[in-house]
């Protein structure tokens, strides 16, 4: 037993300084309570004005501040015009999956929901959206194919999402460094022979093979320059195949012999990749343009910001077939509270969808044909002064020809959604790359569990 | 070389490099947090670079910093209340409580403790959304018990067996009623006890993250775990050295209270260690 008896004997209450001292503590427990609401939800914002109703909106913190800063006025301009008080709120990327399974929990939340990712998973809590792009499309033009194949289930006929944009996802490396080893990353058979010159100089290829967003698109796309998908045009699992195991094979050498431990350890961590090219340490990494932009900009990595150079993805054995790198989507709750003007914020958003692509700097491309045509942006693209000069001209072609959905040749689906928010293909070429299992062995086990997958979304009539 | 020497010697070959290693990340911290953004990523410029204030300037007068602080002073305040209201007269209870019984009350309460938040936030969320607390602190006063009362019953109640019952019977015997026993003679003896259950308390409220992301989303009512992440990664630009300084000034003040009552926190820990 401890011994506490050479301590000084503490201060007793009597009973009555203890009565006193709980009722003082209740009754300040008491005061905080009754003031809660006004001491913790801060000011109103149109004090003294009549509203016809709020509206909240969840949101990320976008990788191109520039557009933060010219959607938050947007909105707020918008609530004032249209008599509503707009919340915008805005968290990190990671988090919003979390969120959004909180807010279907609840069923409460956010009016409007954005993810850099389709919903499909959770089409019975939100409403059409059919209503809403057709009303866009009459006026800014034709919904693109990539965002049909991303928001509708053609088995329900239903639009579960509206998305507003989507951003291409080119290859971005070091022009200095793959020049000092006499290559370029115009095929995956160029990316293999260089990752071990590059790795020898301290600069190792940076494609992930975690738990995020981005080494989950960067190795699907891989896969499907190798001929294998996840899925077929009807929306079938087709992942067990020769071409999938032949990818996986290739990719773990390339890990192997090019890259270093880093790639495992980016779980929940979309920006680890843009932070290993800043640092100086990445020759290559798969991301949108923020990974040129932020250099641009000088905050950071600013000393290799003109050596940055975007390609298209690498050439593979079955071609150069990429997938975009964020798909913008907006989501109105069925449990939404003012779903009404959610409805009118977000048809309005998507016709601003010119403006959001500007101020986006080019890192947003709108989903609506004649918001602002490719040829309108390949002219501002153009004109950027960033060198090398003309560098982001490149990225409506990687838009226009090399850029499909999750899912492609099928539909972006629940099957697929769950899927991607398991992380189970990054998961399937690290278990090859760290040496736990053979390519036949993770592929097979991937293959088992995606089949489950769809077996359980078949089930619950989502999927033909 | 004499005998108290060597040991001497032995000490502190064990202690300091223990010692460098825990200190080593304050220090990074507090380098860090020192530097201009633009000369973070510059491994040059590790350790010569221009220090400035800026990173502090930029947090307290461009940032929600203070009311992220506030806010999760009061809601560890609330919490600490809260779980000393249950815990005390709950660890007593079952200290007391000879037998099976009590035992196996024990440990129920404390496996309520290992499952992790991850699993509950969605029950949860709905709890508090039936409650209409969503966006409010108070949901994190309602729903942070539920993790910090077990672990201090379990640990009070380890703490309270510690104590001599002849002391509560000496006391009745004396004329003092149960409760008078207990505030006159147990509570105070169980000062260590008490006292690390406050810190450990207000530290794991501090600390938490999933339900305080779950819960709150406006800025206003942000806590400080919730807020640092949010506000200062900006897409992918972390802001460095302001996170590093966001977190080297809540640490300081915790440290130091962890290191002035050491001894009693380690008496708290192990009171019902050696019974």
């Amino acid at each position: 037993m401890t011994d506490t008896r050479d301590e000084p004997a503490p201060a007793l209450l009597s009973r009555r300084e203890f009565l006193k001292k709980a009722g003082a503590g209740a009754a300040a427990l008491g005061v905080a309570g009754a003031t809660a609401p006004f001491s913790f939800a801060g000011p109103l914002r149109y004090k003294g004005r009549w509203l016809s109703g709020s509206l909240t909106a969840l949101t990320w913190v976008h990788f191109v501040p520039s557009y933060d800063q010219w959607l938050d006025p947007w909105a707020k301009a918008w609530g004032e015009k249209n008599d509503v008080q707009v919340t915008i709120e805005h968290i990190n990327n990671a988090l919003l999956d979390t969120r959004a399974a909180a807010e279907v929990a609840a069923q409460s939340g956010h009016d409007l929901f954005f993810n850099l990712h389709p919903m499909a998973v959770y089409e019975d809590q939100v409403i059409n959206h059919s209503s809403i792009i057709k009303e866009v499309e009459a006026k800014v033009g034709k919904y693109l194919p990539i965002a049909q194949q991303s928001t509708y289930n053609p088995r329900t006929k239903k639009y579960f999402a509206v998305s507003d944009s989507y951003v291409p996802d080119p290859v971005v490396w070091r022009h200095d460094l793959w020049n000092a080893v006499g290559e370029s990353p115009a095929t995956w058979d160029h990316v293999k022979a260089a990752a071990p010159k590059l790795k020898a100089m301290g600069h190792p290829i940076g494609i992930g093979q975690s738990q995020e967003i981005d080494s989950n698109m960067a190795l699907i796309a891989f896969m499907m320059c190798f001929g294998s998908f996840i899925q077929n045009e009807n929306n079938k699992p087709t992942l067990l195949t020769k071409n999938t195991i032949d990818a996986v094979k290739f990719m773990a050498e390339i890990a192997r012999t090019g890259e270093t431990n880093d790639i495992f350890s980016w779980n929940g961590n979309a920006a680890a990749n843009n932070n290993y090219l800043y640092a100086g340490t990445a020759s290559l990494i798969f991301n949108a343009i923020s990974a040129t932009r932020t250099p641009e900009s000088g905050a950071a990595g600013g000393q290799y910001a003109d050596d940055l150079w975007i390609w298209p993805i690498p050439a593979g054995p079955h071609g150069r077939i990429g997938l975009e790198h964020l798909m913008g989507c907006w989501s109105i709750w069925k449990f939404a509270k003012n779903r009404p003007a959610a409805e009118r914020f977000l048809a309005d958003l998507c016709i601003a969808g010119k403006d959001a692509t500007i101020q986006s700097q080019l890192y947003n491309f709108p989903t609506f044909a004649n918001a602002m045509p490719f040829k309108e942006i390949r002219k501002v693209a153009a004109a950027d002064k960033h060198k090398p000069l003309g560098k982001y001209t490149i990225l409506t072609t990687i838009a226009e020809k090399y850029t499909h959905n999750i899912g492609y040749p099928g539909t972006t689906n629940a099957a697929i959604d769950e899927i991607f928010q398991k992380y189970l293909i990054p998961q399937m070429f690290a278990q090859v790359s760290q040496g736990k299992l053979s390519a036949e062995d993770s592929v097979r086990h991937t293959n088992t569990a995606i089949k489950d997958i769809y077996a359980k979304w078949r089930k619950r009539n989502m999927l033909a | 070389m004499t005998v108290a020497l060597r040991r001497r010697m032995f000490q502190y070959g064990v202690v300091v490099p223990f010692a460098i290693v825990l200190a080593f990340p304050f220090a990074w911290m507090a380098v860090t947090s020192l530097k201009p953004e633009g000369q973070v990523y510059e491994q040059s410029k590790t350790w010569t670079f221009s220090p400035t204030l800026e990173n502090y300037g930029y947090l307290l007068h461009h940032t929600g910093y203070m009311r992220w602080i506030r806010n999760s002073c009061l809601v560890g305040l609330a919490v600490v209340l809260i779980t000393l209201a249950i815990a005390l007269p709950a660890g007593y209870a079952l200290a007391r409580l000879a037998g099976r019984v009590g035992r196996s009350l024990g440990v129920g309460i404390f496996l309520t403790y290992l499952v992790p938040p991850t699993l509950l936030f969605l029950p949860l969320s709905r709890v508090v959304s039936e409650l209409h607390l969503g966006d409010r602190l108070w949901s994190l006063i309602l729903v942070y018990p539920s993790f910090t009362v077990p672990f201090a019953i379990w640990l009070l109640m380890g703490f309270f067996k510690s104590i001599p019952q002849e002391l509560e019977d000496a006391a009745l015997i004396d004329g003092c009623s149960r409760l008078g026993a207990l505030v006159r003679i147990v509570f105070p003896i169980s000062a260590p006890g008490i006292l690390t259950v406050v810190i450990f308390t207000f530290s794991l409220v501090v600390n938490e993250f999933v339900y305080a992301i779950t819960f709150i989303t406006s800025s206003a009512n942000r806590t400080l775990t919730v807020g640092v992440p949010t506000d200062l990664i900006r897409g992918d630009l972390y802001n460095w050295p302001g996170i590093m300084a966001a977190i080297l000034i809540p640490s300081i003040p915790m440290a130091l209270v962890y290191n002035a009552f050491l001894n009693r926190f380690i008496t708290g820990f192990t009171g019902g260690a050696f019974r």
